[in-house]
């Protein structure tokens, strides 16, 4: 068995300077020195502390509220009454015509327990709080709606009347938010005329992000009438839009600062619900503000989207698939964030998995009285993964299939289509690793040696399983979208031969900066450390929609490799004024003995200058600055391809499932950062371990999360649930994506999207029940081996 | 709710300051601008918040100031000088054990805690002993690499 850390087969492999070298992270000495300062880290002069009134029922109008004794306080006080009336989606990721809006900075109506409904700011946050106490609200409570399948019986409670799609309003019915029917062929004909029919329904849990950063601003009113915010964000640019806009500040007036995120994993996809309060409270106090969220505030924001998937396939005797019915049911809470698109990535997800053949799709989004979900890690593609993982080895077994034979029967891979986000982002497959993930993952795990759980007894009982999947790199398509996704980069050449790159683009931790000033080192034959991103805010930068999507290293390293191309060419033409000769005669590459870009004619290595050199010419005689600005769209959205093997050991005492082995197979093109692919795949058996056995939000009758904001009934996977460092094993294929920068394709989300199914299979192969519900608890466990032995 | 003077070394320097008998180690600190300890959630789950007090590994959130009398505290950013990483920083960077960073500070006091009591460790003493600190990114295998790597490398 390789190890943890004799794993990286793609480094070496290729002929980069900079690119799938393995390179300490730029921002690492900061981090360990622990001076990284992120949103809560900020301090200013004469600064407010503010904190939020929460909702105590799940469901209830809020008639009154009465602000006069924390006035008296010194308190600055932000009611429904002091905020735009305004109804907005906090994501803007969507195009606006197809963007529902259900949303207001504080609304008039509760519609979870722990929805922020007012807040104050006072001098410290002592008072603060003594403030908020003194706030006195009216309210009418209504019965809350906690069930999605009793949502839409006439006589549930509504939590919506109407809301807006695009700039229409539209009446909301029954509690559906949303539906979208996908149909492709005559699905239930060809299911019909199916050798074999296998049905089953699978059942996925609300689980919240716990990003260790709760999510924080701070918002400064300037002097010139602008307002500077630092925030918790995935975008810069959609948080000024967003801001902007509720308030009626001009864009160019809102001035958002990229600083680093402590997490995200989805979460700060949308404005958080926290930044446009701490906004309000700033202009009306005419005060810098900061608000931080505390831990039980934050698990009352953002949450994953617990699904219902029934699926129904017809298969042949010969491995082939005829059809697919899909019914997709999905809970999510008190606002759409992102529902809509969601349901259309889900088909996306579904299609692209399989070659179906003929495809029922049909797809529902439900209000309830709970946390509004959002896209966590995978936007709705571990779920679904999971119904068709799992089903594909119920079909295998149930039909006496080989799982491997059958996945590489019926996989989509190269010429096939894929979704990458929802029915209008599409294209072809141009680079897939999955064929060699499966043969390679099958001898490390030594997969024919798994057995049957029919021969498995005593008290350990172990599994081997295994899932494949995939994520999209991008919402990029070849045409206009019902997504947005384009993104920008300036490069500039200083004096000296060093390069700034400025981009919006942000990084969660995944080391996306690390991969774009990679990637424009590359293109300019510089070492790494000539590269340096500029702290920048969206008044610097052109925009980038976000880093969701696995698209920071794909679309964002796409733009600062378009930007390093354009520099690339201008630092030719000027060179071709210094050296006297044509710009096409002439390269640019990295010299190993100077260690720093030189510009030649080709094959004349002695006549030659640095970048440094030509750029300093190039101020003395007046050339100017070389710098080139770039927004660019992506016209693919290639997937990369990852493969789980696990191994499971199940204690039939204690019901207790334990991660014993994992390999992870990664299909991602070029690895930009191989310790960061690495990171991502690592990570995700964490995530989704936890996802598998342990996590979920419950929710009391009373529509309160039972966890009461501690982590630990709430349990995420710590150091002792991971396998050994000899038992983690990671593989990278041999792959290039031509559409990408430099070979590269986005890993962020395709690193989980598998590890459920692959754990939920192997307790399978361990014990013989298949789990149809996650989290599969020692609880759970022992109920089903109890019900076996019945 | 009385308010009371204490003496206080922190990271080498000394502060004579004024605290409320409510204020938390955690809060002192990040007023101070001390702010790597990191809050993750007020309650000593988390493990962000890790602080060496007198040497030992203290939760700073669940610390009240006061009790801190005439005591020295030292965070992340104390262990490592201007120009010179303390080792077990410098093999979380070796071993990509960092990703959004959040955690990272806490994580460094908890296994300098660790390696000061245990020289030694094996795989299953970090695993234990770091079980505290959460990370949400890496999936710890790194960082408990970074260790036991630190471990052996002081050794030789």
């Amino acid at each position: 068995m390789a190890t943890y850390s004799d794993c990286l087969k793609g480094e070496g492999t290729f002929m980069f300077n900079v690119v799938s070298k393995k390179t300490p992270r730029l921002d690492a000495e900061a981090k360990v020195k622990g001076l990284e300062k992120f949103a809560s880290d900020i301090a200013l002069p004469g600064m407010l502390y503010a904190v939020v009134l929460r909702s105590p029922y799940p469901h209830a109008e809020i008639l009154r509220i009465d602000t006069s004794e924390a006035e008296a306080m010194g308190a600055v006080c932000l009611t429904p009454d002091d905020v735009p009336d305004v109804l907005y989606n906090e994501r803007g990721v969507s195009i606006p015509a197809k963007t529902y809006r259900d949303r207001r900075v504080l609304p008039r109506k509760a519609r979870h327990y722990g929805e922020a409904i007012a807040a104050v700011a006072a001098e410290s946050e002592e008072l603060a709080w003594k403030a908020l106490k003194a706030l006195k609200v009216e309210y009418k409570v209504l019965p809350p709606v906690l069930d999605p399948i009793k949502a839409i019986e006439p006589e549930s409670a509504q939590l919506y009347e109407r809301v807006f799609f695009g700039e229409e309003e539209i009446a909301i019915k029954n509690n559906i938010a949303c539906e979208r029917e996908i149909t492709v062929g005559d699905a239930d004909k060809a299911i019909a005329s199916s050798d074999f029919v296998v049905e089953e329904e699978y059942e996925l849990p609300r689980v919240y992000h716990f990003q260790l950063e709760t999510k924080s601003a701070v918002c400064n009113p300037e002097p010139d009438g602008s307002l500077t915010i630092w925030c918790t964000t995935q975008s810069i640019h959609n948080v000024r839009i967003l801001i902007g806009s509720i308030f009626g500040i001009p864009l160019s007036k809102v001035n958002v600062k990229k600083i680093p995120v402590g997490g995200s994993f989805g979460s700060s996809i949308q404005m958080n619900s926290i930044i446009p309060i701490c906004a309000a409270l700033a202009l009306k106090a005419h005060r810098p503000v900061k608000l931080v969220s505390s831990r039980e505030e934050d698990m009352y924001d953002h949450c994953k989207y617990p699904s219902r998937i029934r699926l129904r396939v017809g298969v042949n005797k010969d491995m082939s698939i005829q059809g697919v019915e899909a019914e997709v049911l999905v809970d999510i809470g008190a606002h759409q964030i992102q529902a809509y698109p969601l349901l259309g990535s889900m088909a996306g997800w579904l299609v692209s998995l399989y070659k179906w053949k003929n495809i029922k799709y049909r797809s529902r989004a439900i209000y309830t009285n709970k946390v509004p979900a959002c896209a966590m890690q995978g936007y709705g593609n571990p779920q679904m993964n999971f119904a068709v993982e799992s089903h594909v080895d119920l079909i295998c077994e149930k039909c006496g299939f080989d799982p491997i034979e059958f996945r590489l029967k019926n996989h989509v891979g190269i010429g096939d289509e894929f979704w990458g986000q929802g029915p209008t982002v599409r294209s072809i497959i141009k680079s897939c690793g999955l064929e060699e993930s499966l043969k390679t993952g099958s001898e490390l795990i030594n997969w024919k040696e798994r057995g049957h759980p029919i021969n498995k007894t005593g008290r350990y009982r172990r599994g081997i399983g295994l899932a494949r999947g995939f994520h999209t790199s991008s919402a990029g398509a070849p045409g206009p979208a019902e997504v947005i996704d384009y993104s920008g980069a300036t490069v500039k050449v200083n004096e000296d031969g060093s390069v700034d790159v400025l981009t919006a683009v942000m990084d969660l931790g995944g080391g996306t900066w690390d991969a774009i000033a990679k990637i424009v080192a590359e293109v300019l034959g510089l070492p790494l450390e000539k590269v340096s991103l500029s702290p920048v805010d969206t008044r610097t930068t052109v925009y980038d929609v976000c880093t969701h999507a696995s698209r920071g290293v794909f679309a964002g390293g796409g733009a600062a490799y378009k930007a390093a191309q354009e520099v690339k060419r201008k630092i030719l033409e000027v060179s071709s004024v210094f050296l006297q000769e044509h710009p096409e005669n002439l390269e640019l590459v990295f010299d190993p003995k100077r260690n720093d870009a030189v510009i030649r004619p080709k094959g004349v290595p002695f006549k030659s200058m640095t970048l440094g050199e030509v750029a300093r010419n190039a101020m003395v005689t007046g050339l100017g600055s070389i710098a080139a600005t770039v927004s660019f769209r992506q016209k693919t959205c290639p997937p990369s391809f990852v493969t789980n093997f696990v191994e499971v050991e199940v204690d039939t005492f204690t019901g207790i499932v334990k991660l014993l082995r994992a390999v992870c197979i990664a299909d991602c093109g070029t690895p930009i950062n191989p310790d960061g692919v690495k990171g991502q795949l690592i990570g995700s058996l964490a995530r989704y371990g936890g996802y598998a056995l342990c996590e979920e939000t419950e929710y009391s009758e009373q529509g309160r999360l039972k966890c009461e904001g501690f982590i630990t009934d709430n349990k995420i996977f710590t150091t002792e649930e991971m396998p050994f460092l000899n038992n983690i094993v990671v593989h990278f294929t041999n792959t290039y994506e031509p559409t990408g920068p430099l070979g590269a394709k986005g890993i962020g989300e395709a690193a989980g999207n598998s590890v459920a199914s692959a754990i939920a299979n192997a307790v399978y192969n361990a014990i013989g029940i298949r789990f149809t519900r996650l989290p599969i608890t020692p609880e759970k466990v022992l109920e089903a081996l109890r019900g076996k032995e019945a | 709710m009385r308010d009371k003077l204490i003496n206080l070394k922190i990271n080498g320097k000394k502060y004579q300051i004024t605290v409320k008998s409510n204020t938390l180690l955690l809060n002192l600190l990040r007023e101070l601008g001390y702010t790597d300890p990191k809050y993750g959630c007020g309650i000593g789950e988390c493990g962000a918040c890790s602080v060496l007090l007198d040497g030992q590994l203290t939760l700073s959130c669940l610390t009240l100031a006061i009790s801190c009398d005439n005591k020295e505290v030292i965070t992340a950013a104390g262990l490592s000088e201007k120009d010179q990483l303390h080792p077990l920083a410098q093999s979380l960077i070796e071993h990509a054990a960092i990703q959004c960073g959040f955690c990272t500070p806490g994580m460094i006091i908890a296994g300098k805690s660790l390696l000061d009591k245990n020289p030694n460790p094996t795989e299953e003493d970090v695993r234990q002993y770091l079980r505290g600190n959460l990370c949400r990114c890496t999936g710890y295998a790194p960082i408990v690499e970074a260790v036991l790597d630190q471990a052996r490398k002081s050794k030789s």
